[in-house]
């Protein structure tokens, strides 16, 4: 009895279909769990184009098994010696997590590294969300330009030739020839010779179309004053972000005007905005104030949608509330929409309706305005959602 | 090192086989496929079946294989071979010869032990190939169907995988449930006061082959899910016994590799690397058992003190479980340096018991329990209500079922079984359902 060899016959790459397969899980599980990735740390502040490493969770497949806890095992030392009551350090993970600062919450957690840019993130995050009531207004402003296929043309370019167009003129020409029997033979091949010629080509046109849409104007207002943890910052500045990268995904047109305050405000560029603040007291109203004015004289409301956010720890000076709710009440009639967003870090939750702007303003919401609050990373969606979520316009 | 020719193989083939012969092993033909890496790791990803139906599952095994090989986490095996009759292995042309001969001396004990031990006696190893490339096609048919397509059958696949460890462990011939429960109910006709088999009433004793039972009692299942969940359930049965002989199987083959090539007259500049090779293979790895090393070591250790023919004995009758409660005495404990651990949380490990005077009996009991099948935990199906909610049971031997994945396991049995599932099990010395 002897043995049988031979080379393996190879069906193609077996496992092709079974990888691509589970490559599209992993990109599922990516687009399911993106929303807790939105406000880490390696993402804000970057520009659109930037690569960025996502760990996934691997797919797991789920059996019946023993949990660790008090569960004895036996193993080889080896050559080692090992006493009773030794301690023993970690012991070997099997499994791979790439991600050193995110271990598995148990061993063999595997992280498949996906590599996605911004601008694929903005367009997974914000496929369902739109601006709340973005009205057609009076005054239009050309939004872009549109090219689009319109009939055929004599003349054009060279890559623009259509053959099928320029064959169907060549056989016209040729059914005309026939009927007056002008069609010449080929001296050489004694068959018939009809070329195309000049006459016969055609030429796809391109017509550009302009297209019109809404002008939007959004005002980013945050709070930098000394009571705006380096915390709470970072959780405000995740939220522009967002919203930043909201706005620029979806809409063409739109003007952002980034406005920081303490007790004055400063309208700053988008490099300063995201950038560190100051510090000092804080002061509402004269921020209010200055929006107010500034959308008066560069907005006109009869050709621009109005839009405002606002974040804040809540503080304000007790002599100001008045003035602010007055002046938060104008600026609610002037926008489309007008949210307001209250960072209160979990380790101060002392929220409750107990700071001096959440508790004036509870009494403002309506649909135009908004509260929303953030206490830790994982509400920055949560709020961005309740602003922006079709549903939520649609319920209205 | 030059690339080996069929013909260099067919001549130390010769050898071995003859040599085989001599040491009284009975062995299925072994039927070698050369291929490269790439293909190797193209077969393991489907634990080296020729043919095998498709899942994501394997192609994510394939990924991470091929990681860590990239990684160099970890080379690749020296050996694949997978029981049938002839049986297939698979040999890579980038190893050199001296390793080319260990690994055809080591498949020639597997392949022994595949065909003698009795926990393989019903794999049917002779219609393995034809079985699983039938069941490939069916399911391919399934998911071409436009009625059914692939999210229904991959989600279903899913499903039976979640539980396909749960079969029966001792060795038998996969068995028509509904078939099985008329003979019992025509036996037992008195006691069960029964004219026909009613779903409440099932199953009459526990039942370990929740697939099986799934298959053949599921509410609302369809021709082809009922097909899918057979096909799942006769690889599980198929599988089964080598779970349950890892560390005998290695072993064996290990023994046989290493007295053959000894006999053999291999050149010597192949023998120091053949060394190297061997003792690689059946180190141990420090705090986890390496079956290579356990096995070989036991195997050496029978032969020694009982005789070559108690081992041939041995590998006939024996699985890991009654092997080591057999063969493991307290010298091979202590030789082994085996000791017993449990964790202290944070990664941090304690040592319990050491393999001295009064620790060895413990760390054997500890080891048994995690060897085969024993580190799966045991779940049967209890009984089923008449509304078709079936209850399973966690079999608790002192070790807890980690809940989460339990959950996910549940909600997988749901799927297959259609209607709700309950699971009883022990948390923190109470009862605890799911």
């Amino acid at each position: 009895m002897g043995s049988v060899f031979s080379h393996h016959r190879t069906n193609a790459d077996r496992s092709a279909k079974d990888r691509s397969r589970h490559k599209e899980k992993i990109d599922k599980a990516l687009k399911d769990g993106i929303h807790d990735i939105v406000a880490d740390e390696s993402i804000i502040g970057q520009d659109g184009k930037k690569k960025i490493r996502i760990p996934v969770k691997g797919i797991k497949e789920y059996r019946f098994v023993y949990g660790s806890n008090g569960q004895q095992q036996a193993g080889s030392a080896g050559e080692s010696d090992v006493q009773r009551g030794q301690k023993i350090g970690k012991k070997q993970q099997e499994g791979q997590a790439s991600q050193p600062n995110k271990p598995g919450d148990k061993a063999g957690e595997e992280y498949y590294d996906v590599e996605v840019t911004l601008e694929e993130l903005a367009e997974y995050l914000f496929r369902d969300l739109e601006l709340p009531d973005l009205d057609q207004k009076h005054m239009k402003e050309i939004m872009f330009q549109k090219f689009k296929r319109k009939g055929y043309r004599p003349q054009g370019i060279r890559p623009r030739l259509s053959k099928k167009e320029s064959a169907k003129q060549r056989i016209k020409r040729k059914k005309a020839a026939e009927k007056q029997g002008t069609i010449k033979i080929d001296p050489e091949t004694g068959e018939e010779s009809f070329p195309f010629i000049e006459q016969d080509l055609r030429y796809k046109h391109i017509a550009i179309t302009e297209e019109y849409a809404s002008n939007a104007c959004i005002f980013f207002i945050m709070d930098v004053s000394g009571s705006m943890t380096t915390n709470k910052k970072y959780l405000a500045r995740s939220f522009f972000f967002l919203l930043y990268h909201f706005i620029r995904s979806q809409y063409e047109k739109t003007e952002i005007v980034f406005v920081a305050h303490d007790t004055q405000p400063y309208e700053v560029d988008e490099e300063k905005f995201f950038g560190r603040g100051t510090g000092g007291g804080t002061m509402v109203s004269p921020t209010i104030e200055y929006v107010i004015d500034q959308a008066n004289k560069r907005y006109n409301k009869a050709s621009w949608n109005l839009y405002a956010f606002h974040c804040s720890d809540g503080d304000n000076w007790a002599s100001d509330m008045d003035k602010t709710c007055k002046l938060n009440e104008t600026l609610k009639q002037m926008c489309q929409f007008y949210g307001y967003c209250e960072i209160t870090p979990v380790d101060e939750i002392r929220w409750a309706g107990s700071t001096p702007l959440s508790q004036a303003y509870k009494h403002l919401e309506d649909k135009k305005f908004k509260v929303g609050h953030i206490h830790q990373k994982t509400d920055v969606w949560k709020c961005f959602k309740s602003f922006f979520g079709k549903q939520l316009s649609l319920e209205k | 090192m030059s690339k080996c020719t069929l013909e260099d193989l067919q001549k130390w083939d010769d050898q071995i086989v003859e040599l085989g012969k001599q040491r009284q092993l009975d062995w299925y033909e072994i039927a070698y496929e050369t291929c490269d890496y790439h293909e190797m790791l193209g077969a393991m990803a489907y634990h080296g079946m020729p043919t095998h139906y498709n899942h994501w599952s394997y192609g994510k095994s394939f990924e991470q294989q091929h990681t860590h090989y990239q990684l160099g986490m970890s080379g690749l095996p020296y050996e694949l071979i997978i029981n049938s009759d002839p049986c297939i292995a698979y040999l890579m042309l980038e190893n050199p010869m001296y390793l080319q001969i260990l690994i055809m001396a080591h498949c020639v004990g597997h392949s022994d032990f595949f065909k003698m031990n009795r926990t393989f006696a019903h794999t049917r190893a002779d219609t393995v190939v034809p079985r699983m490339r039938h069941a490939k096609k069916r399911i391919n048919s399934y998911i071409e169907n436009p009625h059914i397509g692939i999210e229904k059958v991959e989600s279903l696949i899913d499903a039976c995988h979640a539980i396909s460890y749960q079969v029966p462990r001792y060795p038998m011939d996969i068995p028509s449930l509904r078939e099985n429960y008329e003979i019992f109910r025509k036996e037992n006709v008195q006691t069960l006061k029964k004219n026909r088999l009613e779903l409440q009433d099932l199953p009459y004793q526990p039942e370990y082959d929740i697939l099986g039972f799934c298959a053949e009692f599921g509410q609302d299942l369809e021709e082809w899910e009922r097909d899918v969940i057979q096909i799942c359930r006769d690889e599980a049965y198929y599988f089964m016994p080598q779970i349950r002989t890892k560390i005998m199987n290695e072993g064996w083959a290990c023994l046989q590799h290493y007295d053959i090539v000894h006999q053999l007259d291999l050149p010597q500049e192949y023998h120091i690397p053949f060394i190297k090779s061997h003792n690689q293979v059946v180190r141990p790895h420090a705090g986890r058992i390496n079956p290579y090393h356990l096995g070989f070591h036991l195997f050496q250790k029978i032969v020694e003190r009982y005789g070559y023919e108690e081992a041939l004995l041995a590998r006939e009758v024996h699985n890991d479980e009654s092997f080591l409660r057999q063969y493991l005495t307290r010298e091979d404990c202590e030789e082994l340096n085996l000791f017993s651990y449990s964790s202290e949380g944070g990664g941090q490990y304690v040592v319990d018991d050491v393999s001295d005077e009064q620790g060895w009996e413990n760390v054997k009991k500890t080891l048994i329990n995690q060897v085969g099948a024993n580190s799966i935990p045991t779940i049967y199906v209890e009984s089923v209500e008449r509304n078709g909610t079936m209850t399973l049971h966690h079999e608790f031997d002192g070790r807890e079922l980690e809940l989460n994945y339990a959950r996910k396991v549940v909600e997988h049995v749901e799927r297959i079984w259609g209607a709700p599932v309950a699971l009883m099990t022990m948390i923190d010395g109470a009862p605890y359902e799911l």
